[in-house]
């Protein structure tokens, strides 16, 4: 179905190669799993695949690229319509139109389909992703796994053999997520559509996948099994990790198999559970606050304390008050009910009575969106205005942010960088005023598994160190089995579940790790649990 | 054909002009009372043959992007404004982006943002025609600023043009709502038959009135968020267009040559 | 309720527009206004283009005060019944020839009301036409001929209430960054950024899926006419003969 022969790829305006020499062939009916470091070059790998690389994007093609019998040196991406369908990182961005049967019938309506056709497509692939309900809804309201398969759908229209997803779950919760598999897996096996996917969250995909290719840093690529090319690769998820690190005999690409092969340190470990930490004073306390209208109910009567040095991550499904409970804890909404005080040496003083100027130096916040705080040309004035800004010796946040991400360039363009890169850069400016409370909304969004360590030692040495008390609302259940200290779960604008991490994580089929999947019913979150209770079975 | 399209662009557009300036030129009262009416209703049609006419050519899917994305930021730019009547911040956003874009992106961007402000907040009627023209005509205009200079003079060039801009939309508007908020026989209004000089010094009699309280706010903003935004925002545009390759260089070779070429 | 073809109101008030110029009559005037506060009543819209009606009534009334103050203080004199007198000012030398103040008779008080009043009816009347007819459907039916520039306004009208969102997004990272209010150039940079990126990306997601690619275009449900806006067509074509023949 698609063959690459000998490909190369240089962009114009540059003189390094992003894919050398590629070659390889997935056949019909196939889910193949892209892989690589940020900027390895599977984004553009992807887009190769249906000719917009090169015909939009400019640049050189060495090679010959061939989908369904057809070269993309002479067919254009727009004429490929019919035959690869692709869904982008961020499906709001690719949307056209705001309602949900216009977005399906707007590729039809431009490349001049019969208006019976496109009724019947319509439906069709309103039913294939199953959201024939909301038909005529906005799309802005719908939630990101309705937006991810609304995209999905825009693609299924022109009935392609061949659908191509860069981060299909990345921005999703686990259960829309799994939705999303979902449909991609029935594709597959009812329909035989060829599917060429790329995602960091390996733990999500790796069970569906029927090949992986994978482009290692210095850009050899391999493809094959799952199993023989995870073997290759320090970018395995949690599974694998314990799997070697328990020396089993299997890969580790599902669950059932590594179950059954670590059935002995189940059986014989002791739980050795993890030490339970004491946190320090409380810094920040939200008494029964409400907020929200009649109708639609926010936050319901929620309290909650905050403590020094604790890590502590807030769950639930989208719509569930996450960011509600945020924006109240830094003073953006004000609570229709209930108050807020800080502690510590601001002892009760309500959020009202601080000064905003006073807040922002006790707050570091880390918006779903870094992009937001940052408006100057390059990483180094964003960083000297944060000194200004804290009354900081010039070069400070510069260097902090250096001993974070020694690669990173003073001089390059805030929205040049990697997803990771601008995490960190504005990580080190919230960190710039030593906040005693840190919130992060959502921040492991489109991060490897190595921006994603950096993030956890970052914040483990924050908290720990400095007895910085933070708060991090997520849907990467991982992130939080490896580092948060306690977890607390909204529903409808309650608080649902409040505890140590291991109590709330493994009360929770949908939100257990991988790694809590395979040690049912033991009480062990993450590869380190493991070990630990083996070593003290030793 | 496609000398045909500028040959007729470049007709339409004066006969637009004289849609703002007839009451310089009507000679009776009667003949005023009907060309208020006729010149309401050929205005909107001609702007509207003229757009037409721009764009009938394949934008393309970058064009229509950009447009479309950019005309909306630009009239969502126009509420942040602190409240005043004339502190449009959309102004600056506009010229900006007609710079990097070039003058036909600037006709189109200044005539579908204006369109757009008055299609979502329910402003369509005889006098859009007239707005259209002026926010077209001044994203256009950006192409008098030459091409090549950049850095200090570059801002220098844009902050005055977006002071001549804010002035000339006041011109424009006044221009057209001058018969109507006055009507005949006052001491400001047109005199038809009278000569252009006296009927220019009432005009601007007039004018200084509106230009206190609406365009000397407006050159002011606009030309304050120039100076103070526009190196960054320049900046932004220039990459953008950059990484969406509207200059796409497409080229396929053997792999040798790749290698040989690039190693 | 099944929406009306949105060119049917347009249609209807259009043709009491022309009427109404035509009878330049106050009386006919006020009661196509009446009408079209009834219309509007009934077949108002979801959405902020719902009030035009009310703010083109605003907008009206502020035009013909506009107009009854102009007239009186520089009006140029007529003969009549002498209502009252303003005082006479006289301007500095650079505003040449124009007095302030005089006599304010009846004639010329009421006929600049009653040219303004005419003025304030049409721009009321097409309030009302788009206070009823949604944006949105205004778009579904633009001539092929500029189909990629009506996509341009889908875009645009599709995206504006998101850039919205974002700004007051933006606005509050940066006041809590900073904890100062942010300046328009602050919050306008990243708009700015984020506007651009997601250009750059739907412009690749429309080539993907085939924009561009054919030279016509069909239209998913389009929108045909039925009787009722026959109906509501042709009352207006009858109202605006009825008020020329008057």
């Amino acid at each position: 179905m698609i063959t690459f022969s000998r490909v190369s790829l240089i962009y114009p305006h540059s003189t390094t190669t992003v894919i050398e020499d590629l070659s390889f062939e997935i056949t019909e009916g196939e889910m193949v799993l892209v892989m690589g470091h940020t900027g390895s070059g599977k984004s553009s790998l992807l887009r190769l695949i249906n000719g917009l690389v090169p015909h939009h994007t400019g640049g050189i093609l060495g090679g010959e690229i061939i989908v369904d019998g057809k070269s993309t040196r002479r067919t254009k991406p727009g004429e490929l319509a019919g035959i690869v369908g692709i869904v982008g990182q961020n499906p709001l961005s690719s949307f056209v139109t705001d309602t949900v049967e216009d977005e399906l019938a707007f590729g039809m309506e431009s490349l001049n389909f019969p208006p019976d056709v496109m009724r019947k497509r319509v439906e069709e692939a309103l039913d294939q992703v199953g959201l024939a309900s909301l038909r005529s809804r906005n799309i802005a309201t719908l939630s990101g796994g309705e937006q991810q398969r609304l995209a999905i759908a825009t693609a299924l229209v022109m009935h392609p053999k061949v659908l191509v997803l860069d981060e299909p779950t990345s921005a999703l919760d686990p259960i829309a997520s799994e939705e999303v598999l979902a449909i991609l897996h029935r594709l597959v096996h009812d329909l035989s559509v060829t599917v060429v996917l790329a995602e960091h969250r390996l733990e999500r995909v790796i069970g569906y996948v029927d090949r992986i290719l994978l482009i290692e840093g210095d850009g050899a690529t391999s493809i094959g099994e799952p199993s023989e090319i995870l073997q290759r690769t320090d970018l395995v998820p949690p599974i694998v990790r314990l799997s070697r690190a328990l020396a089993l005999d299997v890969i580790g690409t599902s669950t059932r198999e590594v179950r059954k092969y670590s059935e002995a340190i189940r059986q014989s470990a002791p739980d050795s559970p993890r030490p339970i930490f004491q946190p320090g004073e409380v810094v920040i306390s939200l008494n029964e606050i409400s907020a929200g209208y009649a109708e639609k109910i926010a936050l319901n009567s929620v309290s909650l304390q905050l403590r020094q040095g604790e890590i502590t991550a807030l769950m639930g499904r989208n719509g569930a008050g996450k960011s509600s409970l945020i924006k109240s804890a830094v003073g953006l909404l004000e609570p229709t009910s209930g108050s807020i005080t800080f502690g510590g040496s601001l002892a009760g003083r309500d959020i009202c009575e601080v000064s905003q100027r006073e807040r922002s130096q006790l707050i570091g916040y880390i918006p779903q969106e870094p992009g937001d705080l940052l408006y100057l040309s390059t990483v180094a004035e964003e960083c000297n205005r944060s000194d200004r800004d804290h009354q900081l010796a010039s070069g400070t946040t510069l260097a902090a942010l250096h001993q974070m991400l020694p690669t990173i360039s003073p001089q390059s363009h805030p929205r040049d960088l990697s997803e990771g890169e601008r995490l960190s850069l504005v990580l080190a400016i919230a960190l710039a005023g030593s906040p005693v409370l840190l919130i992060l909304d959502e921040p492991t969004r489109g991060l490897d598994y190595e921006a994603k360590n950096r993030l956890m030692a970052l914040l483990h040495q924050r908290a720990r160190e400095d007895g910085t008390c933070i708060l991090m609302a997520t849907h990467d259940v991982e992130i939080v089995a490896e580092v948060a200290d306690r977890t607390i779960f909204l529903a409808d604008g309650e608080k649902v579940a409040d505890g140590t991490t291991l109590e709330v994580l493994l009360a929770s089929p949908a939100f257990a790790p991988q790694v809590a999947k395979v040690m049912s019913p033991r009480p062990w979150l993450t590869v380190g649990d493991v070990l630990r209770a083996q070593s003290s079975s030793q | 054909m496609k000398s045909l399209r500028v040959a007729l662009i470049s007709l339409l557009v004066p006969s637009t002009l004289i849609g703002f300036l007839w009451p310089f030129f009507v000679s009776s009262q009667a003949a005023a009372n009907k060309a208020e009416w006729f010149f309401l209703i050929s205005t909107t049609i001609s702007i509207a043959l003229i757009i037409s006419l721009v764009a009938t050519d394949d934008l393309g899917s970058k064009n229509v992007a950009f447009l479309g994305i950019l005309s909306a930021l630009v009239a969502a730019l126009r509420p942040l404004g602190i409240g005043a009547i004339g502190i449009e911040p959309m102004w600056f956003a506009l010229i900006l982006a007609a710079r990097v874009m070039g003058p036909t992106f600037g006709f189109l961007l200044g005539a579908l943002s204006m369109s757009l402000s008055a299609l979502l907040t329910g402003g369509i009627g005889p006098w859009l025609g007239y707005q259209v023209f002026a926010a077209a005509i001044i994203g256009c205009g950006v192409g008098v600023i030459p091409r090549n200079v950049r850095g200090k003079l570059e801002l220098a060039f844009l902050a005055l043009y977006g002071a001549v801009a804010a002035e000339l939309f006041g011109i424009l508007m006044d221009l057209q709502f001058w018969p109507w908020a006055l009507g005949s026989g006052t001491e400001l209004s047109y005199l038809a038959g009278a000569p252009i000089a006296e009927n220019l010094s009432r005009f601007f009699s007039y004018h200084f009135v509106s230009a206190l309280a609406w365009d000397i706010p407006r050159a002011i903003i606009t030309v304050t968020l120039i100076l103070l935004a526009g190196r960054p925002a320049l900046n932004a545009l220039r990459r953008a267009r950059h990484k969406a390759a509207f200059l796409t260089h497409v080229e396929f070779q053997e792999l040798a040559n790749v290698r040989l070429n690039h190693r | 309720m099944k929406p009306f073809h949105p060119l049917t109101f347009w249609a209807l008030f259009s043709s009491l527009t022309v009427g109404v110029i035509a009878a330049d009559n106050a009386l006919v005037a006020i009661s196509a206004v009446g009408g079209a506060a009834l219309i509007v009543k009934f077949y108002k819209q979801d959405g902020p283009w719902r009030m035009s009606f009310q703010w083109s009534l605003i907008a009206g009334a502020v035009l013909l005060l506009i107009r009854a103050i102009t007239g009186m203080l520089i009006g140029v004199p007529r003969i009549g019944d002498v209502l009252f007198t303003i005082p006479r000012i006289s301007l500095p030398d650079w505003l040449p020839g124009i007095r302030i103040g005089g006599d304010v008779t009846w004639e010329r008080l009421s006929s600049s009301l009653q040219e303004g009043l005419i003025i304030a009816t049409v721009i009321a009347l097409f309030g009302a036409a788009n206070s009823v007819t949604s944006p949105h459907k205004l778009l579904r039916i633009l001539p092929s001929r500029i189909y990629q520039l009506g996509v341009t306004l889908t875009i645009a009208t599709s995206v504006f209430p998101q850039l919205i969102s974002s700004i007051s997004r933006i606005r509050q990272a940066q006041f809590l960054r900073s904890g100062r209010k942010p300046s328009i150039g602050t919050i306008a940079i990243p708009l700015l950024e984020e506007s651009l990126a997601r250009a750059v990306y739907l412009a690749e997601a429309m080539e993907a899926r085939g924009f561009g690619q054919s030279k016509s275009q069909s239209r998913y449900r389009p929108i045909n006419y039925a009787p009722r806006d026959l109906f509501w067509i042709s009352i207006g074509f009858i109202s605006a003969t009825a008020m020329v023949a008057l």
